[in-house]
């Protein structure tokens, strides 16, 4: 015995007979076709109870067949959660329930009782809004109980591949049944390019399930018809099996299709997502076997399974009696239909029905869902309607193994709500309806409270030629919206029947029963967004697409506010859950790399980032970092060293304003600054805060080459244009930073190294001094030379443009090898600096560091009219310094080096932090900067550093350069 | 994601933009007193309403000026900087000494 | 040209080694070593560059042109430049000359790249001896600041979809129209510059223009996007077949 229940073609649109699959649920071999979802293979092969509740670990089966509920999500090996009814049945699944203790079959009634006491409305609020101690007792009980699927981190997990892609329309339609597809048609035929999507595997929507008619004929010709006419249109992009899962600004949608998240772009958008059908309020309404009549209709046209075998329909609109034929046509017995209505109906599909020999009970419900087996229901109490939710006495019992439930519909308006439509509730149809819609979004079909298909057809054309005329095009005569729209009757506005004995649900997700929503009332969450808090109602998986309604209703009667002014709870996005595999999509993280990297690991460097640049940190084995810096340092202070510096920032500033333009962006003054020669400049922001630093090569007397810290030279740029932009000086600023490769070549015999590759330009101390600049060849390269001292050495630093930088990297490298040339690092380069007493503008300067506190008044230029951050600093001279920078080394030899950001304490008044503090090499002891209470800087002042540990150690306030201080060395 | 308009690109994603504050103009530093210079440094608005702000397209570095509505977060207009910044600015030799 | 070792010249292209492990044979131009072809054979790459390829013409001549006087100085110097930005306009030779804003221009040169309308600006381009100097705009360093790829084949706008927001489509980004946005996360220029065969045939290509520091990491990013399409690298020689 395998797919029993599998009914014969022309049933099963969706299912493609030829292919078949098998795969396992529970240990059951399942037998389906390709075209199946995991539930609707369930189904056919009798297998109705797919998962249990969250809660009670009740059995449950099919609610939707439409991916709307939580029912159905069962648990495969490398996913937990999966929608069983819209999964695709595929070969060699292994499919589990979620949800339950030891055996998926065993029995309930315990789990049941056991959790209806322990978890009453508001459990949580309840027992640790107060008691916080008593979540040591709850917890394990609570994580056992409750809870989705689970991820096995020893599965197999296999990271797919996900990536993300732009889509662009003119107009996006966002839903494939008939109110979209006659959308997309109109826009598409005014001219517009259309993306229609729809989130299910093929186009159609109510066209493929539903019966509009009672010979059952008119849906699939107009599906036909309606699809090969979206399909056959070069302008229309189906998108099918794929979710738009939000609605964002200037109509921006994600959309999910596989493995990809698109970001379609639309100029104006149709949503004609359509509506959800509303379950009943009735004992046991939860149970498999009880479903909506349109996942009914979908099992048999759709996936061609044979819903039941004797059923029993609850009806309050016509609907219901098109299910009816459905099911009767499907070789499905219908034992009953009891109709809420006191008429009940008089459509050509009711009196087909009863022509047909079904017995009709008018103002009859379904008073409970009785079961004889643990996992099914095995019948339906009828009962006559004695008003608003009660039954009058004198129940019968009609023995059935399908309970269908057709009482009304709720419009999908997620996505609307997302945009920021208001909507409102429509006293004549019960059902809530968007009344205000934003420019540029429109609305259509049932979602737009349009169910007679002809008005759906009207309102589609009408939205789909609105929002191709909000797209820019020329559109013709606009139709009205239709006058008729066929809601009034489709939704019953009390199908809510609450039991004695219970068990009447509201939220299956949340597995709450009518008086959970009675009680958490009654507790004083008096409001739909309260109550929604403290029950949980409506925050399941299913995000209250089927228990929202309810709930307004029921607060409306318990409150006594008018449900005309009431609104369901906020909608937000996703609609439905999004992986993280999609919001990740490939991860684009770009980084850069100098000329010279690859040389950089062929010479076994740890690269270090710096930014998005990658540096060499030192070169050597990991285990021997301190060796190696060690190694470098001695390199550049005793013979040669080659650092990249490519990554520095550099600026060409050109033009006749140039010197004005660095005098007003710098704290310096450069009107005056010789031609070949370099200048310190120092930046500090409005507010006198130090933010950059580098130096000002002057090539000519409009052209200086200003360079800019690697992390700060982006920012310095910006600045730069945003401030002349203002100005309109005559100056052109470039941003050449990644042009240009440079290298540092630094030590005693640097000069004699770049004598070898540079015979255009006088190296001599004479003709190329200290802090001068040259244009000049390098090993044939055109380049710019710059003498400077931030490691405190005769060096030279050498830029030239990037494509050449390598072979600059490989010619100095050979002409350095009888010196002993060595590469060295970022590492040993921190500690030259420091030994030379160079800050680090953001490592020894914070967001807030002053020109005062940083000790530099000498970079001020006092007599120029204005600099940015210039008033500022002038005001900061008047204010007591709270802090300085100064130069320290320690007290006590023995005593560790501190690290930084380690504190500067005054008794135990934090002062200030170390922020730069190394073992010098070159010096034999610790050297540092630090920030000391402002009037403890003087040399010589003792100050505490505490230490890893708590430890406190003494530094001594120390005059900087430590290494060198004559500067003789760089002035070579 | 929103769409800004630049002036020099047209329209793209707001993602490849950067907000540069609102557009005010700086007080004369030669002769403004300490609390109006910390007050125009410091002290923001936040008009609800439409305000004018520096906005900066991020491949381009092309900075522009943009009225929004902070209401309705709605761009009303954007225009190149030089629309209203259209001279040379100077500034004012130092006073000799600020009271 | 006969087949060269990129590290035998000085300059070289930041993505030479990507080139070399995907198996291209290179040829000198512009003191640069050029992938010429794959060694797929000429039909192979030739029709790759009609469905989907990538180039890097990083070592071909580039250069840029920017400040007051920019486009006065290059139309003195016989360029032809339109009044629009972000549009890119084709030399005598060729060569495109891309509008960036009113005073900015990006050229670069044609596929030839024979170097010679950059090598005659270049040495042009001089800086007066003393102020006042004329306003002839200021040469920048695009060589060197930018890689160059091209992009060629009918599922190029379909690839860029997958790493930039701004819709590159044939029907909406028109030949020489010029994007300026972000791809794969960073900036990068996109100029459309279709190849026209012989025959009439009309080829699609874009050119990319984009931080000569990231040019590993972008030409990963586009092999990545383009291996949905079969895309694969292709050497001058298919680009220049395109054009036949």
């Amino acid at each position: 015995m395998s797919d029993i229940n599998r009914l014969p073609a022309p049933f099963g649109r969706l299912i493609d007979r030829s292919s078949r699959v098998t795969f396992d649920f529970e240990g059951r071999r399942i037998e389906g076709f390709k075209g199946d979802t995991i539930a609707s293979a369930l189904c056919a092969n009798d297998q109705w109870m797919i998962s249990r509740s969250f809660k009670y670990h009740r059995p449950r089966g099919v609610l939707t067949m439409a991916g709307q509920d939580a029912n159905t999500l069962v648990q495969l090996p490398q996913e937990p959660n999966c929608l069983a009814d819209k999964y695709p049945a595929e070969d060699g699944l292994k499919v589990k329930a979620q949800n339950y203790f030891g055996s998926f079959d065993s029995d309930m009634a315990r789990v049941v009782e056991l959790a209806h006491r322990f978890l009453p409305v508001g459990f949580y609020y309840k027992t640790f809004h107060e008691k916080k101690k008593s979540w040591k007792f709850w917890e394990p009980i609570v994580r056992a109980m409750t809870g989705l699927g689970a991820i096995d981190p020893k599965a197999d997990f296999h990271h797919s591949y996900y990536d993300k892609k732009y889509l662009f329309a003119d107009v996006a339609v966002i839903g494939g049944g008939p109110a979209g597809l006659a959308a997309a048609r109109a826009a598409a035929e005014s001219g517009a390019e259309v993306v229609l999507i729809d989130e299910n595997a093929a186009l159609g929507g109510s066209l493929g399930y539903a019966r509009f008619d009672a010979d059952g004929k008119r849906a699939p010709t107009l599906l036909n018809d309606l699809v090969a006419a979206a399909e056959g249109n070069a302008r229309i992009s189906v998108m099918t099996g794929a979710i738009c899962s939000g609605f964002f600004t200037d109509n921006w949608l994600p959309v999910i299709k596989g493995n990809r998240f698109y970001k379609l772009r639309a100029k104006s958008v149709v949503v004609a997502t359509g509506s959800i059908e509303q379950p009943a309020v009735f004992r046991n309404n939860d149970l498999p076997g009880v479903m909506m009549a349109s996942a009914a209709q979908r099992l048999i046209h759709l996936y061609g399974v044979r819903p039941g075998r004797r059923a029993v329909i609850l009806a309050a609109n016509d609907d219901a009696y098109g299910a009816a034929l459905d099911l009767l046509d499907a070789g499905v017995e219908v034992a009953a239909i009891a109709d809420l209505r006191a008429a009940g109906s008089l459509s050509p599909l009711a009196a087909r029905v009863k022509s047909r020999g079904v017995a009709v009970r008018v103002g009859h419900g379904v008073s409970e869902a009785t079961y004889a087996s643990k996992t099914h229901i095995s019948g339906a109490v009828l009962a006559p309607v004695a008003g608003e939710g009660r039954f009058a006495a004198g129940g019968m019992s009609v023995a059935c193994d399908l309970i269908l439930m057709s009482v009304g519909f709720s419009p999908a308006g997620q996505l609307l709500h997302h945009a920021g439509a208001k909507f409102g509730y429509c006293p004549q149809s019960h059902m809530f309806h968007p009344t205000e819609l934003p420019a540029g979004t429109h609305a259509a079909g049932s979602v737009n409270n349009a169910y007679d298909l002809d008005a759906v057809l009207t309102d589609g054309r009408r939205a789909g030629l609105l929002a191709a005329r909000d797209a820019g095009l020329g559109v013709g005569e606009v139709p009205p919206a239709p006058a008729e729209k066929g809601n009034v009757g489709r939704t019953h506005p009390w199908p809510i029947f609450p039991h004695p004995r219970g068990f009447d649900f509201v939220d299956f997700d949340e597995d709450l029963k009518y008086h959970d929503l009675i009680n958490g009332i009654a507790d004083g969450y008096d409001n739909v967004e309260l109550l929604k808090r403290y029950s949980t109602v409506g925050m399941g998986p299913s995000q209250g697409r089927h228990s929202a309604v309810t709930s307004v209703r029921i607060v409306s009667r318990e409150t006594g506010a008018d449900i005309g002014r009431m609104n369901v709870t906020t909608q937000r996005p996703p609609y439905t859950p999004e992986k993280f595999g999609h919001l990740a999509g490939r991860v684009f993280d770009p980084e850069r790399r100098t000329a010279m990297h690859h040389r950089h690991l062929e010479l076994g460097a740890q690269m270090m980032p710096a930014g998005i640049w990658w540096r060499p940190g030192y070169y050597g084995a990991r285990q021997e970092r301190d060796a190696a810096i060690v190694r470098e340092v001695k390199a550049v202070r005793e013979n040669v060293g080659l650092i990249d510096v490519s990554t520095l920032g550099g600026l060409d500033v050109r033009g006749p304003d140039a010197a004005e333009f660095l005098n007003r962006m710098y704290t310096f003054s450069y009107t005056k600054q010789p031609v070949g020669r370099s200048r310190y400049v120092l930046m500090t922001d409005n507010a006198g805060v130090v933010t950059d630093d580098g130096v000002a090569c002057r090539f000519n007397d409009e052209h200086f080459y200003v360079t800019a810290t690697t992390s700060g030279v982006d920012s310095v740029y910006r600045q730069m244009l945003f401030w002349n932009a203002q100005w309109r000086l005559d100056v052109d600023v470039a941003n050449v930073t990644a042009a240009y490769a440079g290298v540092n070549i630094a030590g005693p015999k640097s000069r004699q190294v770049l004598q070898k590759l540079c015979t255009d330009t006088d190296l001599s101390p004479a003709g190329f001094p200290y802090m001068g600049v040259r244009m000049a060849t390098v090993a044939g390269i055109p380049a710019r030379l710059m003498r400077v001292g931030f490691v405190g050495e005769l060096g030279y630093e050498i830029h030239v443009p990037a494509s050449y930088g390598e072979a600059l990297w490989d010619a100095l490298m050979e002409a350095g090898k009888a010196e002993g040339i060595r590469p060295f690092g970022v590492e040993a380069q921190r500690v030259l600096r420091l030994e030379k007493g160079h800050i680090i503008v953001s490592q020894d300067t914070d967001g807030l560091t002053n020109v005062w506190e940083a000790d530099m008044p000498w970079a001020l230029a006092k007599t120029k009219p204005f600099f940015v951050g210039g008033r500022s600093t002038e005001i900061m001279a008047k204010a007591k310094l709270a802090r300085k920078l100064v130069g320290f080394t320690l007290k006590s030899a023995g005593d560790p080096c501190p690290e930084e950001c380690h504190l500067v304490l005054k008794g135990e008044e934090i002062v200030g932090r170390v922020t730069s503090a190394v073992r010098s090499p070159s010096l034999g002891k610790v050297v540092g900067l630090a920030y000391v209470a402002g009037g403890d800087a003087e040399p010589g002042r003792e100050f505490d550093i505490k230490i890893g540990g708590g430890k406190r150690i003494t530094g001594v306030v120390t005059k900087y350069p430590f290494y060198d201080p004559d500067n003789k060395r760089q002035e070579m | 994601m929103k769409i800004m308009n630049c002036p020099l690109n047209g329209p793209r994603n707001i993602s490849e933009f950067v907000w540069g504050g609102e557009v005010k103009p700086m007080p004369d530093p030669a002769s403004v007193d300490d609390r109006t210079w910390a007050a125009w440094l410091f002290l923001e608005n936040n008009e609800a309403g439409v305000v004018r702000e520096w906005w900066c397209h991020v491949p381009t570095s092309f900075w522009f000026i943009a009225e929004r509505n902070t209401v309705t977060d709605e761009i009303l207009r954007t225009y190149a900087a030089g629309d209203v910044f259209n001279t040379r600015v100077e500034f004012a030799p130092k006073a000799a000494e600020n009271k | 040209m006969s087949t060269i070792a990129p590290v035998s010249l000085k300059r070289r292209s930041f993505i030479y080694r990507l080139l070399a492990a995907e198996g291209a044979q290179f040829g000198e131009i512009n003191g640069g070593a050029v992938p010429l072809h794959f060694g797929a054979g000429r039909e192979v790459e030739l029709a790759a560059a009609r469905r989907l390829a990538l180039a890097d013409l990083s070592v071909l001549p580039h250069v840029g042109f920017k400040g007051k006087g920019t486009v006065e100085w290059l139309t003195a110097q016989g360029l032809t430049i339109g009044p629009d930005s972000n549009k890119a306009y084709r030399q005598a030779g060729g060569e495109l000359a891309a509008r960036l804003a009113p005073t900015e221009i990006f050229l670069i040169d044609s596929l030839a790249g024979t170097g010679a309308l950059i090598g005659r600006l270049g040495s042009a381009w001089k800086w007066a001896e003393s102020a006042p100097r004329p306003a002839q705009g200021y040469p920048t360093p695009r060589q060197d600041s930018h890689a160059w790829f091209m992009v060629a084949g009918e599922f190029a706008p379909e690839m860029f979809a997958k790493i930039c927001g701004v819709d590159l489509r044939r029907d909406r980004f028109a030949e020489g129209a010029i994007a300026q946005t972000s791809m794969a996360k960073m900036s990068a220029i996109v100029i459309r510059a279709d190849r026209q065969g012989r025959d009439g045939r009309v080829n699609a290509a874009y050119h990319v223009l984009a931080d000569i520091a990231s040019a590993e990491y972008l030409w990963s990013c586009l092999m990545d996007a383009a291996a949905e399409f079969d895309g694969r690298p292709v050497g001058l020689l298919a680009l220049q077949d395109l054009e036949q």
